[in-house]
């Protein structure tokens, strides 16, 4: 009898479970599902009380690319995002293993004061990074080098979750390497790169995503100059009062375009992403 | 092939706290050297100094001859066990034990010709394609020590290569590195904190505590004439038993009195206050005497019976008794809360100076 009730306890306590996952889970899909719909809405293109188009057309991205210079905005985002995730994958890997591995005089020192710089937000640097990169040529039509330099700058600071994942892996195994006759850059490529699979697709992916959805440093630095802006910059445009009427469902054909490189590469990078392969390395 | 000297060695940890002081050793060419003391004692800090992979305070240490100080982990020629493996998780065991042999370039047929010949030895041929996470622990300690003797190293060091195994993996074990040892003739430093691997694998132990050497010798050398109390206390297990006790002069003859009892002995390093040191194994029962105990403790090991008796000076003994000498009276006679008289074989008797602890024969080579 015991187990009966306690049987019939535990199923209720999932349902209910369930019934709260499922409810945020819709909750947390609507504002894509009306993305989408809204993106195929072809009997008219302002802000409407309805959710459902009554006609589904294409020409909202037809629209995006021929009278928006969306195509454009796409490019200058790839290409940042491009370089952004090889620099910052690099400067972060480095660090962190060094901040791991390598005792120097003033480590502590030097990781709290990222700690405490970090705490600031990024845009208190705003105007002054803005008159470097004025200095050297990079903002209004140089804002795709310059903002790559914003995003890669910076990117070193944050080491703590690959710095994280580097303590896992024992010393011993560097140490092993080192007697076998590698230096320190070959221990680092060649025996704990192959073990850091995920946080390296972590990293490579949170630099990707990132200037896609960046609208402060990119309207700052590009301001003015349509040519470079990036997708959240020249997507927002579209939703000026002057636009908005006419424009509204092509801004949300352009959102839903800006979603796919990313999603495209989750899919391609998730596999790696779940478990290390440290096991068996030590004792476990 | 060759000798390991460490002269003045000392390790200062940053914080001022000071692992190795003043160590001196010669290792002698193809000699089996085992560094034995309790955690904390500086001799895996010893060991990863020789290694390459601690720097050293002062001092200098030499591998063949040759000064090390500065040299990189991996142009000290020597390959190093772990005590956690620390095998290549993403490579197969065939490369774990090729990949030192790639990075120095050696031609890949004589890679595979070592690889399979070191596998051949540790009976792990056929777990060659494996990865480490399909071993098992004496299979992935196997396989550390393969890519360690592949290297053909001049030293081979290893860092307390048995303790993560179980109790009758490690016995077999340590049979293995014995006979592994008469294969590939070459100098060992081992690192234990283990008595029984230290006395069964060495052919000399260094017994450290607190960053010190407390003495250097033979196996026999170090159980038969310990240089102190901690040695005499550390080597031999059950551990050795130890007394106060008073020398005295009556009639010409030398007595010692110690617990409760009086006999006389012949040594003449020793007078007045001592501490008196006895080998479980050479305290035997007698049928009655002034020395006697309550049995607190009977532990039956099979072979033979560790009694833990109280004296009445509260002093604690530990006697082994061997079962086949046990009649059932004798048996009867040693249940617990029983008391019983014991005796000491005079010759097995060590004499230690109650301040400074050490053995007042001084014979023994400690340095």
């Amino acid at each position: 009898m015991k187990t009966i009730s306690s049987n019939k306890k535990h199923r209720a306590s999932n349902t209910a479970v369930y019934i709260l996952l499922t409810a945020l889970c819709i909750l947390w899909l609507l504002p894509f599902v009306y993305l989408v719909l809204q993106a195929f809405r072809g009997e008219s293109r302002s802000m409407v009380s309805y959710v459902i188009p009554k006609e589904w057309s294409l020409a909202n991205f037809k629209i995006l690319f021929t009278q928006t210079s969306f195509l454009r905005w796409y490019l200058n985002t790839f290409i940042i995002a491009l370089f952004t995730s090889v620099i910052q994958t690099a400067f972060v890997l480095s660090v962190s293993y060094a901040l791991s591995r390598i005792r120097f005089r003033g480590r502590r020192l030097l990781m709290n004061i990222i700690l405490v710089l970090g705490m600031f937000p990024g845009f208190l640097s705003m105007i002054a990074v803005y008159f470097i990169l004025k200095l050297i040529g990079f903002t209004g039509p140089g804002s795709v080098p310059g903002l790559i330099l914003v995003y890669a700058g910076s990117s070193g600071m944050g080491y703590y979750v690959a710095k994280g994942f580097f303590d896992t892996i024992p010393r011993s195994l560097d140490e092993a390497a080192r007697i076998d006759g590698a230096g320190r850059a070959r221990v680092f490529f060649k025996i704990i790169m192959p073990m850091a699979k995920p946080i390296i697709i972590y990293t490579v992916m949170m630099a990707f995503i990132a200037p896609w959805g960046d609208y402060m440093f990119a309207s700052l630095i590009s301001f003015g100059y349509e040519e470079a802006y990036n997708v959240a910059v020249g997507l927002f445009t579209l939703l000026d009062r002057e636009h908005i009427n006419n424009y509204y469902t092509v801004f949300c054909a352009g959102g839903l375009l800006v979603a796919l490189p990313v999603t495209v590469l989750f899919m391609m990078l998730q596999r790696y992403y779940v478990e290390g392969i440290t096991g068996g390395a030590v004792k476990g | 092939m060759a000798s390991v000297v460490l002269k003045g060695v000392k390790k200062i940890y940053k914080g001022g706290f000071t692992a190795v002081k003043n160590f001196d050793l010669e290792i002698n060419d193809k000699e089996f050297v085992v560094f034995v003391g309790p955690s904390g004692c500086g001799k895996s800090t010893t060991l990863r100094m020789v290694a390459g992979l601690e720097d050293i305070t002062e001092g200098d240490i030499y591998i063949g001859g040759r000064r090390v100080n500065d040299a990189e982990p991996k142009d000290r020629d020597i390959a190093m066990v772990f005590q956690n493996y620390a095998l290549y998780p993403h490579m197969s065991v065939y490369e774990n034990m090729a990949f030192g042999l790639t990075l120095r370039r050696v031609k890949r047929d004589e890679i595979h010709r070592r690889v399979l010949e070191a596998a051949e030895i540790l009976g792990i041929s056929d777990l060659l394609a494996r990865t480490p996470r399909a071993l098992s622990g004496g299979q992935r300690q196997r396989v550390a020590i393969g890519r360690a003797i592949v290297r053909v190293p001049q030293v081979f060091l290893m860092d307390e290569p048995l303790s993560n195994l179980d109790a009758k993996l490690r016995n077999q074990m340590r049979a293995e590195i014995m006979q592994l040892r008469e294969k590939i003739n070459t100098t060992f430093i081992y690192v234990t904190h283990d008595q029984t691997e230290a006395m069964t694998l060495g052919d000399r132990i260094v017994i450290m505590r607190d960053g010190v050497i407390q003495q250097v010798g033979t196996p026999q050398e170090v159980f038969d004439t310990p240089a102190n109390i901690f040695v005499a206390g550390f080597i031999g297990s059950p551990p050795m038993n130890f007394f106060k006790g008073i020398v005295t002069e009556k009639g010409g003859k030398q007595i010692l009195s110690v617990c409760g009892g009086e006999m006389q002995i012949k040594d003449p390093s020793v007078k007045g206050e001592v501490t008196v040191g006895i080998r479980p194994e050479h305290v035997y029962l007698t049928e009655k005497g002034s020395m006697c105990g309550e049995i607190i403790v009977s532990e039956m090991m099979g072979s033979e019976l560790h009694l833990h008796l109280k004296t009445a000076e509260d002093g604690r003994v530990i006697i082994r008794v061997p079962t086949l000498d046990l009649s059932e009276s004798d048996k009867e006679r040693l249940s617990l809360h029983n008391t019983v008289s014991f005796g000491f074989r005079k010759q097995a008797l060590h004499f230690f100076d109650p301040v400074t602890g050490e053995n007042t024969l001084k014979k023994s080579s400690h340095n």
